[in-house]
Protein backbone atom coordinates (compact mmCIF):
# COMPACT_ATOMS: atom_id res chain seq x y z
CA UNK A 1 0.00 0.00 0.00
CA UNK A 2 0.59 3.26 -0.66
CA UNK A 3 -0.07 7.10 0.43
CA UNK A 4 -0.19 9.17 -2.01
CA UNK A 5 -0.39 12.98 -1.70
CA UNK A 6 -4.21 13.44 -0.88
CA UNK A 7 -3.83 10.87 1.70
CA UNK A 8 -5.68 8.13 -0.03
CA UNK A 9 -4.43 4.31 -0.59
CA UNK A 10 -3.48 2.57 -3.71
CA UNK A 11 -2.59 -0.98 -4.25
CA UNK A 12 0.83 -0.89 -5.62
CA UNK A 13 0.17 -3.23 -9.24
CA UNK A 14 2.97 -4.70 -10.63
CA UNK A 15 3.21 -5.15 -14.00
CA UNK A 16 1.26 -8.29 -15.24
CA UNK A 17 3.62 -10.22 -18.06
CA UNK A 18 1.45 -12.47 -20.92
CA UNK A 19 3.16 -15.06 -18.38
CA UNK A 20 1.66 -14.13 -15.33
CA UNK A 21 -1.52 -13.47 -16.85
CA UNK A 22 -1.91 -16.73 -18.32
CA UNK A 23 -0.84 -18.70 -15.20
CA UNK A 24 -3.73 -16.31 -13.48
CA UNK A 25 -6.56 -17.57 -16.17
CA UNK A 26 -5.49 -21.03 -16.17
CA UNK A 27 -5.15 -21.03 -12.12
CA UNK A 28 -8.98 -19.41 -11.95
CA UNK A 29 -9.82 -22.46 -14.66
CA UNK A 30 -8.63 -25.07 -12.10
CA UNK A 31 -10.09 -23.62 -9.08
CA UNK A 32 -13.53 -23.00 -10.84
CA UNK A 33 -13.09 -27.01 -12.71
CA UNK A 34 -12.40 -28.31 -9.18
CA UNK A 35 -15.16 -26.87 -7.53
CA UNK A 36 -18.13 -28.63 -10.32
CA UNK A 37 -15.62 -30.80 -12.48
CA UNK A 38 -17.93 -30.44 -15.02
CA UNK A 39 -15.20 -30.96 -17.62
CA UNK A 40 -12.98 -33.07 -16.30
CA UNK A 41 -16.11 -35.81 -15.54
CA UNK A 42 -17.67 -35.42 -18.63
CA UNK A 43 -14.40 -36.61 -20.29
CA UNK A 44 -13.13 -38.93 -18.02
CA UNK A 45 -16.87 -40.99 -18.01
CA UNK A 46 -16.67 -40.78 -21.93
CA UNK A 47 -12.93 -42.12 -22.29
CA UNK A 48 -14.08 -44.83 -19.32
CA UNK A 49 -17.03 -45.67 -21.01
CA UNK A 50 -15.68 -46.14 -24.45
CA UNK A 51 -12.38 -48.32 -22.19
CA UNK A 52 -14.85 -50.53 -20.70
CA UNK A 53 -16.81 -50.95 -24.30
CA UNK A 54 -13.42 -51.68 -26.14
CA UNK A 55 -12.12 -53.96 -23.20
CA UNK A 56 -15.54 -55.55 -22.84
CA UNK A 57 -15.60 -56.41 -26.49
CA UNK A 58 -11.96 -57.09 -27.80
CA UNK A 59 -10.89 -58.43 -24.33
CA UNK A 60 -7.29 -58.76 -23.78
CA UNK A 61 -6.31 -62.29 -25.53
CA UNK A 62 -9.27 -61.66 -28.84
CA UNK A 63 -6.59 -60.14 -30.90
CA UNK A 64 -3.18 -62.22 -32.70
CA UNK A 65 -0.78 -61.70 -30.74
CA UNK A 66 1.40 -60.06 -33.68
CA UNK A 67 -2.14 -57.51 -34.59
CA UNK A 68 -1.53 -56.43 -31.04
CA UNK A 69 1.24 -53.33 -30.98
CA UNK A 70 -0.72 -51.81 -34.01
CA UNK A 71 -4.19 -51.98 -33.26
CA UNK A 72 -4.03 -51.52 -29.34
CA UNK A 73 -2.46 -47.87 -30.42
CA UNK A 74 -5.40 -47.06 -32.77
CA UNK A 75 -7.64 -48.28 -29.81
CA UNK A 76 -5.75 -45.95 -27.43
CA UNK A 77 -5.53 -43.13 -29.81
CA UNK A 78 -9.37 -43.61 -30.53
CA UNK A 79 -10.32 -43.39 -27.20
CA UNK A 80 -7.63 -40.55 -26.40
CA UNK A 81 -8.88 -38.40 -29.16
CA UNK A 82 -12.49 -38.88 -28.98
CA UNK A 83 -12.49 -38.22 -25.17
CA UNK A 84 -10.62 -34.75 -26.00
CA UNK A 85 -13.09 -33.67 -28.75
CA UNK A 86 -15.89 -34.29 -25.64
CA UNK A 87 -14.77 -32.32 -23.82
CA UNK A 88 -12.14 -29.58 -24.64
CA UNK A 89 -14.51 -27.56 -25.89
CA UNK A 90 -15.65 -26.55 -22.44
CA UNK A 91 -12.73 -24.24 -21.55
CA UNK A 92 -14.50 -21.60 -23.94
CA UNK A 93 -18.31 -22.88 -24.21
CA UNK A 94 -18.32 -21.85 -20.21
CA UNK A 95 -16.79 -18.32 -20.62
CA UNK A 96 -19.51 -17.93 -23.11
CA UNK A 97 -22.87 -19.91 -21.02
CA UNK A 98 -21.68 -17.71 -18.03
CA UNK A 99 -21.00 -14.52 -19.58
CA UNK A 100 -17.57 -13.85 -18.73
CA UNK A 101 -16.44 -13.62 -21.93
CA UNK A 102 -16.62 -9.80 -21.85
CA UNK A 103 -14.76 -9.80 -18.26
CA UNK A 104 -12.30 -12.09 -19.64
CA UNK A 105 -11.29 -9.54 -22.84
CA UNK A 106 -10.80 -6.61 -20.50
CA UNK A 107 -8.41 -8.38 -18.21
CA UNK A 108 -6.03 -10.14 -20.00
CA UNK A 109 -4.55 -9.46 -23.47
CA UNK A 110 -5.53 -12.31 -25.98
CA UNK A 111 -2.38 -14.45 -26.07
CA UNK A 112 -2.32 -14.87 -22.54
CA UNK A 113 -6.18 -15.91 -22.62
CA UNK A 114 -4.77 -18.17 -25.69
CA UNK A 115 -2.04 -19.74 -23.43
CA UNK A 116 -3.65 -20.03 -20.08
CA UNK A 117 -6.84 -22.27 -21.60
CA UNK A 118 -4.20 -24.33 -23.58
CA UNK A 119 -2.37 -24.60 -19.91
CA UNK A 120 -5.63 -25.68 -18.32
CA UNK A 121 -6.59 -27.80 -21.61
CA UNK A 122 -3.20 -29.74 -20.75
CA UNK A 123 -3.84 -30.21 -17.14
CA UNK A 124 -6.98 -31.63 -18.19
CA UNK A 125 -5.83 -34.09 -20.67
CA UNK A 126 -2.73 -34.95 -18.87
CA UNK A 127 -5.29 -36.29 -15.68
CA UNK A 128 -7.46 -38.37 -18.63
CA UNK A 129 -4.31 -39.67 -19.79
CA UNK A 130 -2.86 -40.37 -16.64
CA UNK A 131 -5.98 -42.58 -15.59
CA UNK A 132 -6.96 -44.19 -18.99
CA UNK A 133 -3.21 -44.54 -20.28
CA UNK A 134 -2.41 -47.03 -17.41
CA UNK A 135 -6.16 -48.67 -17.16
CA UNK A 136 -6.11 -49.54 -20.86
CA UNK A 137 -2.16 -50.84 -20.49
CA UNK A 138 -3.43 -53.23 -17.70
CA UNK A 139 -7.21 -54.05 -18.78
CA UNK A 140 -5.96 -54.48 -22.77
CA UNK A 141 -2.27 -56.55 -21.24
CA UNK A 142 -0.80 -54.11 -23.28
CA UNK A 143 3.35 -55.09 -23.96
CA UNK A 144 5.47 -52.21 -24.63
CA UNK A 145 9.16 -52.29 -25.04
CA UNK A 146 9.78 -48.75 -25.03
CA UNK A 147 8.28 -47.68 -21.72
CA UNK A 148 10.50 -44.49 -21.97
CA UNK A 149 9.51 -43.88 -25.83
CA UNK A 150 5.82 -44.68 -25.25
CA UNK A 151 5.74 -42.23 -22.60
CA UNK A 152 7.05 -39.48 -24.54
CA UNK A 153 4.99 -39.88 -27.56
CA UNK A 154 1.35 -39.89 -25.32
CA UNK A 155 2.97 -37.01 -23.36
CA UNK A 156 3.66 -35.17 -27.02
CA UNK A 157 0.52 -36.67 -28.97
CA UNK A 158 -1.77 -35.63 -25.74
CA UNK A 159 -0.04 -31.43 -25.76
CA UNK A 160 -0.84 -31.99 -29.37
CA UNK A 161 -4.31 -32.77 -28.97
CA UNK A 162 -4.76 -29.76 -27.00
CA UNK A 163 -2.42 -27.39 -29.13
CA UNK A 164 -4.71 -28.41 -32.41
CA UNK A 165 -8.02 -27.94 -30.02
CA UNK A 166 -7.66 -24.76 -28.21
CA UNK A 167 -7.96 -21.99 -30.60
CA UNK A 168 -11.40 -24.31 -32.60
CA UNK A 169 -13.19 -24.20 -29.04
CA UNK A 170 -12.86 -20.03 -28.54
CA UNK A 171 -14.24 -20.51 -32.41
CA UNK A 172 -17.56 -22.55 -31.78
CA UNK A 173 -18.17 -21.45 -28.09
CA UNK A 174 -19.67 -18.73 -30.13
CA UNK A 175 -21.40 -21.12 -32.86
CA UNK A 176 -24.68 -23.03 -32.28
CA UNK A 177 -24.06 -26.14 -32.23
CA UNK A 178 -21.32 -26.69 -30.46
CA UNK A 179 -21.05 -30.04 -29.29
CA UNK A 180 -20.85 -31.61 -33.00
CA UNK A 181 -19.21 -28.62 -34.62
CA UNK A 182 -15.96 -29.22 -32.34
CA UNK A 183 -15.61 -32.57 -33.56
CA UNK A 184 -16.04 -32.14 -37.29
CA UNK A 185 -13.36 -28.63 -37.31
CA UNK A 186 -10.88 -30.46 -34.98
CA UNK A 187 -10.37 -33.95 -36.65
CA UNK A 188 -9.23 -32.58 -40.00
CA UNK A 189 -6.78 -30.91 -37.98
CA UNK A 190 -6.22 -33.61 -35.63
CA UNK A 191 -5.65 -35.95 -38.38
CA UNK A 192 -1.62 -36.04 -39.06
CA UNK A 193 -0.95 -35.88 -35.78
CA UNK A 194 -3.27 -39.14 -34.71
CA UNK A 195 -1.71 -41.42 -37.57
CA UNK A 196 1.88 -40.31 -35.90
CA UNK A 197 1.37 -41.08 -32.31
CA UNK A 198 -0.48 -44.44 -33.60
CA UNK A 199 3.08 -44.89 -35.26
CA UNK A 200 4.56 -43.92 -32.47
CA UNK A 201 2.76 -46.32 -30.30
CA UNK A 202 3.09 -49.32 -32.43
CA UNK A 203 6.67 -48.61 -32.67
CA UNK A 204 7.09 -48.73 -28.86
CA UNK A 205 5.30 -52.00 -28.56
CA UNK A 206 6.53 -53.74 -31.44
CA UNK A 207 10.29 -53.16 -30.63
CA UNK A 208 11.75 -52.79 -34.13
CA UNK A 209 13.72 -49.38 -32.06
CA UNK A 210 13.45 -46.12 -31.23
CA UNK A 211 16.02 -44.75 -32.67
CA UNK A 212 15.75 -40.82 -33.30
CA UNK A 213 11.94 -40.89 -31.64
CA UNK A 214 11.15 -39.51 -35.47
CA UNK A 215 7.38 -39.59 -33.94
CA UNK A 216 8.19 -37.75 -31.09
CA UNK A 217 10.04 -35.29 -32.89
CA UNK A 218 6.90 -35.39 -35.49
CA UNK A 219 4.59 -34.32 -33.03
CA UNK A 220 6.79 -31.89 -31.23
CA UNK A 221 6.65 -29.73 -34.56
CA UNK A 222 3.32 -29.85 -35.06
CA UNK A 223 2.74 -28.38 -31.54
CA UNK A 224 5.20 -25.83 -32.41
CA UNK A 225 3.22 -25.00 -35.39
CA UNK A 226 0.06 -25.19 -34.33
CA UNK A 227 0.50 -23.29 -30.63
CA UNK A 228 2.48 -20.64 -33.14
CA UNK A 229 -0.25 -20.25 -35.42
CA UNK A 230 -2.61 -19.97 -32.90
CA UNK A 231 -0.84 -16.89 -31.23
CA UNK A 232 -1.53 -15.65 -34.61
CA UNK A 233 -5.19 -16.17 -35.43
CA UNK A 234 -6.49 -16.08 -31.44
CA UNK A 235 -6.61 -12.37 -31.11
CA UNK A 236 -8.66 -12.04 -34.65
CA UNK A 237 -10.87 -14.50 -33.37
CA UNK A 238 -10.80 -13.85 -29.82
CA UNK A 239 -11.41 -9.44 -30.72
CA UNK A 240 -14.58 -10.66 -33.20
CA UNK B 1 -19.61 -13.37 -73.74
CA UNK B 2 -17.06 -14.05 -76.91
CA UNK B 3 -14.68 -15.73 -73.57
CA UNK B 4 -17.59 -17.97 -72.84
CA UNK B 5 -18.09 -19.31 -75.88
CA UNK B 6 -14.45 -19.52 -76.93
CA UNK B 7 -14.54 -21.51 -73.72
CA UNK B 8 -17.20 -23.46 -74.25
CA UNK B 9 -15.19 -24.50 -77.60
CA UNK B 10 -12.18 -25.19 -76.32
CA UNK B 11 -13.93 -27.71 -73.56
CA UNK B 12 -16.08 -29.25 -76.38
CA UNK B 13 -12.73 -29.50 -78.40
CA UNK B 14 -10.87 -31.06 -75.88
CA UNK B 15 -13.33 -33.49 -74.86
CA UNK B 16 -13.35 -35.07 -78.24
CA UNK B 17 -9.41 -35.03 -78.63
CA UNK B 18 -9.32 -36.97 -74.86
CA UNK B 19 -11.13 -39.69 -76.94
CA UNK B 20 -10.61 -39.72 -80.46
CA UNK B 21 -6.95 -37.88 -81.06
CA UNK B 22 -5.21 -39.16 -78.06
CA UNK B 23 -4.32 -42.33 -78.27
CA UNK B 24 -4.38 -44.95 -74.83
CA UNK B 25 -1.43 -45.34 -72.85
CA UNK B 26 0.26 -48.62 -72.40
CA UNK B 27 -0.06 -50.82 -69.33
CA UNK B 28 -3.15 -49.40 -68.37
CA UNK B 29 -6.40 -51.63 -69.35
CA UNK B 30 -8.34 -50.99 -71.78
CA UNK B 31 -9.22 -46.87 -72.62
CA UNK B 32 -8.58 -46.18 -68.72
CA UNK B 33 -5.78 -44.18 -69.32
CA UNK B 34 -8.17 -41.56 -70.86
CA UNK B 35 -8.89 -40.67 -66.97
CA UNK B 36 -5.64 -38.24 -67.44
CA UNK B 37 -7.37 -35.63 -69.19
CA UNK B 38 -10.20 -35.11 -66.74
CA UNK B 39 -9.67 -36.43 -63.27
CA UNK B 40 -5.85 -34.87 -63.31
CA UNK B 41 -7.11 -30.85 -64.25
CA UNK B 42 -10.09 -31.63 -61.67
CA UNK B 43 -7.88 -32.61 -58.78
CA UNK B 44 -5.45 -29.47 -59.85
CA UNK B 45 -8.73 -27.26 -59.46
CA UNK B 46 -9.61 -28.42 -56.07
CA UNK B 47 -5.54 -27.77 -54.52
CA UNK B 48 -5.53 -24.62 -56.63
CA UNK B 49 -9.03 -23.95 -55.14
CA UNK B 50 -8.08 -24.04 -51.59
CA UNK B 51 -4.72 -22.38 -51.78
CA UNK B 52 -6.75 -19.20 -52.99
CA UNK B 53 -9.07 -19.64 -50.48
CA UNK B 54 -6.33 -19.56 -48.42
CA UNK B 55 -4.74 -16.57 -49.55
CA UNK B 56 -7.76 -14.32 -49.86
CA UNK B 57 -8.61 -15.37 -46.19
CA UNK B 58 -5.00 -14.36 -45.02
CA UNK B 59 -5.92 -11.12 -47.21
CA UNK B 60 -9.53 -10.72 -45.16
CA UNK B 61 -7.90 -10.77 -42.17
CA UNK B 62 -5.39 -8.59 -42.68
CA UNK B 63 -7.43 -5.88 -44.87
CA UNK B 64 -11.32 -6.99 -43.79
CA UNK B 65 -12.10 -6.56 -47.37
CA UNK B 66 -15.63 -8.20 -48.20
CA UNK B 67 -14.33 -9.09 -51.10
CA UNK B 68 -11.95 -10.48 -50.09
CA UNK B 69 -14.40 -13.13 -47.78
CA UNK B 70 -16.57 -13.64 -51.18
CA UNK B 71 -13.93 -14.58 -53.10
CA UNK B 72 -12.25 -17.06 -50.06
CA UNK B 73 -16.05 -18.85 -50.13
CA UNK B 74 -16.35 -19.02 -53.63
CA UNK B 75 -13.01 -20.82 -54.17
CA UNK B 76 -14.11 -23.23 -50.66
CA UNK B 77 -17.04 -23.93 -52.64
CA UNK B 78 -15.83 -24.64 -56.08
CA UNK B 79 -12.93 -26.30 -54.70
CA UNK B 80 -15.26 -28.86 -52.88
CA UNK B 81 -17.14 -29.35 -56.18
CA UNK B 82 -13.53 -30.21 -58.20
CA UNK B 83 -12.72 -32.23 -55.10
CA UNK B 84 -16.10 -34.43 -54.88
CA UNK B 85 -15.49 -34.89 -59.04
CA UNK B 86 -11.56 -35.91 -58.39
CA UNK B 87 -12.50 -38.61 -55.86
CA UNK B 88 -15.56 -40.15 -57.65
CA UNK B 89 -13.43 -40.22 -60.88
CA UNK B 90 -10.34 -41.06 -59.13
CA UNK B 91 -12.36 -44.12 -57.58
CA UNK B 92 -13.98 -45.96 -60.94
CA UNK B 93 -10.40 -45.59 -62.13
CA UNK B 94 -9.25 -47.37 -58.80
CA UNK B 95 -12.15 -49.87 -59.33
CA UNK B 96 -11.00 -50.35 -63.26
CA UNK B 97 -7.08 -50.73 -62.27
CA UNK B 98 -6.54 -51.57 -59.08
CA UNK B 99 -9.63 -53.73 -58.23
CA UNK B 100 -11.89 -51.99 -55.20
CA UNK B 101 -13.39 -48.62 -55.38
CA UNK B 102 -11.67 -48.12 -51.98
CA UNK B 103 -8.50 -49.09 -50.31
CA UNK B 104 -6.55 -45.95 -48.74
CA UNK B 105 -4.45 -45.11 -51.13
CA UNK B 106 -1.84 -42.34 -49.54
CA UNK B 107 -3.46 -40.37 -52.36
CA UNK B 108 -7.10 -41.21 -51.57
CA UNK B 109 -6.05 -40.32 -48.21
CA UNK B 110 -5.07 -37.65 -48.54
CA UNK B 111 -8.24 -36.15 -51.31
CA UNK B 112 -10.62 -36.90 -48.10
CA UNK B 113 -8.68 -35.19 -45.54
CA UNK B 114 -9.17 -32.02 -48.37
CA UNK B 115 -13.26 -33.33 -48.26
CA UNK B 116 -13.33 -33.56 -44.50
CA UNK B 117 -11.64 -29.56 -44.13
CA UNK B 118 -13.46 -28.18 -46.86
CA UNK B 119 -16.60 -30.20 -45.28
CA UNK B 120 -16.07 -28.54 -41.81
CA UNK B 121 -15.29 -24.87 -43.56
CA UNK B 122 -18.59 -24.85 -44.89
CA UNK B 123 -20.04 -26.18 -41.49
CA UNK B 124 -18.08 -23.64 -39.44
CA UNK B 125 -19.70 -20.60 -41.69
CA UNK B 126 -23.08 -22.07 -41.28
CA UNK B 127 -23.16 -22.35 -37.70
CA UNK B 128 -21.82 -18.71 -36.80
CA UNK B 129 -25.00 -16.69 -36.66
CA UNK B 130 -22.97 -13.26 -37.22
CA UNK B 131 -22.11 -12.12 -40.52
CA UNK B 132 -18.42 -10.85 -39.14
CA UNK B 133 -17.66 -12.97 -36.94
CA UNK B 134 -18.76 -15.82 -39.29
CA UNK B 135 -15.94 -14.43 -41.73
CA UNK B 136 -13.38 -14.07 -39.64
CA UNK B 137 -13.64 -17.76 -38.03
CA UNK B 138 -14.16 -18.90 -41.76
CA UNK B 139 -10.94 -17.34 -42.15
CA UNK B 140 -8.69 -18.18 -39.58
CA UNK B 141 -10.05 -22.00 -39.66
CA UNK B 142 -8.85 -22.01 -43.33
CA UNK B 143 -5.33 -20.85 -42.84
CA UNK B 144 -4.88 -23.58 -39.73
CA UNK B 145 -6.14 -26.26 -42.01
CA UNK B 146 -3.65 -25.01 -44.66
CA UNK B 147 -0.98 -24.93 -41.68
CA UNK B 148 -1.96 -28.74 -40.83
CA UNK B 149 -2.32 -30.28 -44.21
CA UNK B 150 1.47 -30.59 -44.86
CA UNK B 151 2.28 -32.77 -41.71
CA UNK B 152 -0.01 -35.15 -43.75
CA UNK B 153 2.83 -35.79 -46.37
CA UNK B 154 5.48 -36.80 -44.04
CA UNK B 155 2.75 -39.19 -42.04
CA UNK B 156 0.79 -40.98 -44.71
CA UNK B 157 1.96 -44.58 -44.44
CA UNK B 158 3.39 -46.31 -47.45
CA UNK B 159 3.83 -42.12 -49.50
CA UNK B 160 5.94 -43.89 -51.22
CA UNK B 161 4.31 -47.43 -52.52
CA UNK B 162 1.27 -45.61 -54.02
CA UNK B 163 -0.46 -46.84 -56.43
CA UNK B 164 -1.57 -44.08 -58.30
CA UNK B 165 0.33 -43.72 -61.22
CA UNK B 166 2.42 -40.39 -61.88
CA UNK B 167 5.69 -41.86 -62.73
CA UNK B 168 4.36 -43.81 -66.15
CA UNK B 169 1.69 -40.25 -66.56
CA UNK B 170 3.64 -37.51 -65.90
CA UNK B 171 3.92 -34.64 -68.12
CA UNK B 172 7.18 -33.95 -67.23
CA UNK B 173 8.69 -37.52 -67.76
CA UNK B 174 10.10 -37.86 -71.07
CA UNK B 175 8.06 -41.11 -71.39
CA UNK B 176 4.53 -39.10 -72.54
CA UNK B 177 3.00 -39.55 -75.80
CA UNK B 178 3.17 -35.84 -77.43
CA UNK B 179 -0.18 -36.58 -78.67
CA UNK B 180 -1.34 -37.33 -74.82
CA UNK B 181 0.58 -34.53 -73.27
CA UNK B 182 -0.75 -31.74 -75.79
CA UNK B 183 -4.45 -32.41 -74.94
CA UNK B 184 -3.61 -32.52 -71.40
CA UNK B 185 -1.76 -29.46 -71.33
CA UNK B 186 -5.25 -28.32 -73.21
CA UNK B 187 -7.32 -29.95 -70.57
CA UNK B 188 -5.59 -28.44 -67.82
CA UNK B 189 -6.20 -25.09 -69.97
CA UNK B 190 -9.79 -25.71 -70.08
CA UNK B 191 -10.43 -26.23 -66.49
CA UNK B 192 -8.64 -23.69 -65.33
CA UNK B 193 -10.94 -21.41 -67.44
CA UNK B 194 -13.38 -22.85 -66.49
CA UNK B 195 -12.70 -22.41 -62.94
CA UNK B 196 -12.21 -18.94 -63.21
CA UNK B 197 -15.32 -17.99 -65.40
CA UNK B 198 -17.16 -20.34 -61.96
CA UNK B 199 -15.07 -18.22 -59.67
CA UNK B 200 -15.89 -14.85 -61.69
CA UNK B 201 -20.00 -16.25 -61.18
CA UNK B 202 -19.97 -16.94 -57.86
CA UNK B 203 -18.40 -13.99 -56.35
CA UNK B 204 -21.31 -11.34 -58.49
CA UNK B 205 -23.42 -13.70 -57.05
CA UNK B 206 -22.36 -13.25 -53.38
CA UNK B 207 -21.63 -9.49 -53.61
CA UNK B 208 -24.88 -9.25 -55.18
CA UNK B 209 -26.48 -11.32 -52.27
CA UNK B 210 -24.35 -9.05 -49.74
CA UNK B 211 -26.37 -5.72 -51.77
CA UNK B 212 -29.69 -7.21 -51.40
CA UNK B 213 -29.10 -7.96 -47.44
CA UNK B 214 -27.71 -4.54 -46.96
CA UNK B 215 -29.82 -2.49 -48.66
CA UNK B 216 -32.76 -4.56 -46.56
CA UNK B 217 -31.33 -3.19 -42.93
CA UNK B 218 -31.00 0.61 -44.07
Amino acid sequence: MHQTKNGRQTTQTRPSTYLNEAVAIWLRDLRSEFRTRYALNAILMFAVTTLIAVSFSIGSFRIEEAERPFLYAVLLWIILTFSALSGLARSFVKEEEAGTMDILKLSARPQAVFLGKLLFNLTLLGAVELIIVPSFILLMAYQINFPGFFIAMIISGGIGLAAGTTIIAAMISRASARGALFSALSFPLLLPLMITAIKGCERAAVGIGTAGWPEVKMAVAYVIVMVIMSLFLFPLVWEE
Amino acid sequence: MIVRALLTTWMAVIIIAAFLYAEAAQGFPGETSRILFFHVPQAWIATLAFLISMIASVLYLAKRNVKADYIAQSAAELGFLFCVLATVTGSIFAKATWGSFWNWDPRQTSIVILLMIYGAYFALRSAVPDTERKRVFAAAYSILAFAAVPFLVFVVPRITSSLHPENTMNPASPGMDPKTLKVFLGSLFAYTGLFVWMLRLKIRILTLEGWRVRDLFR
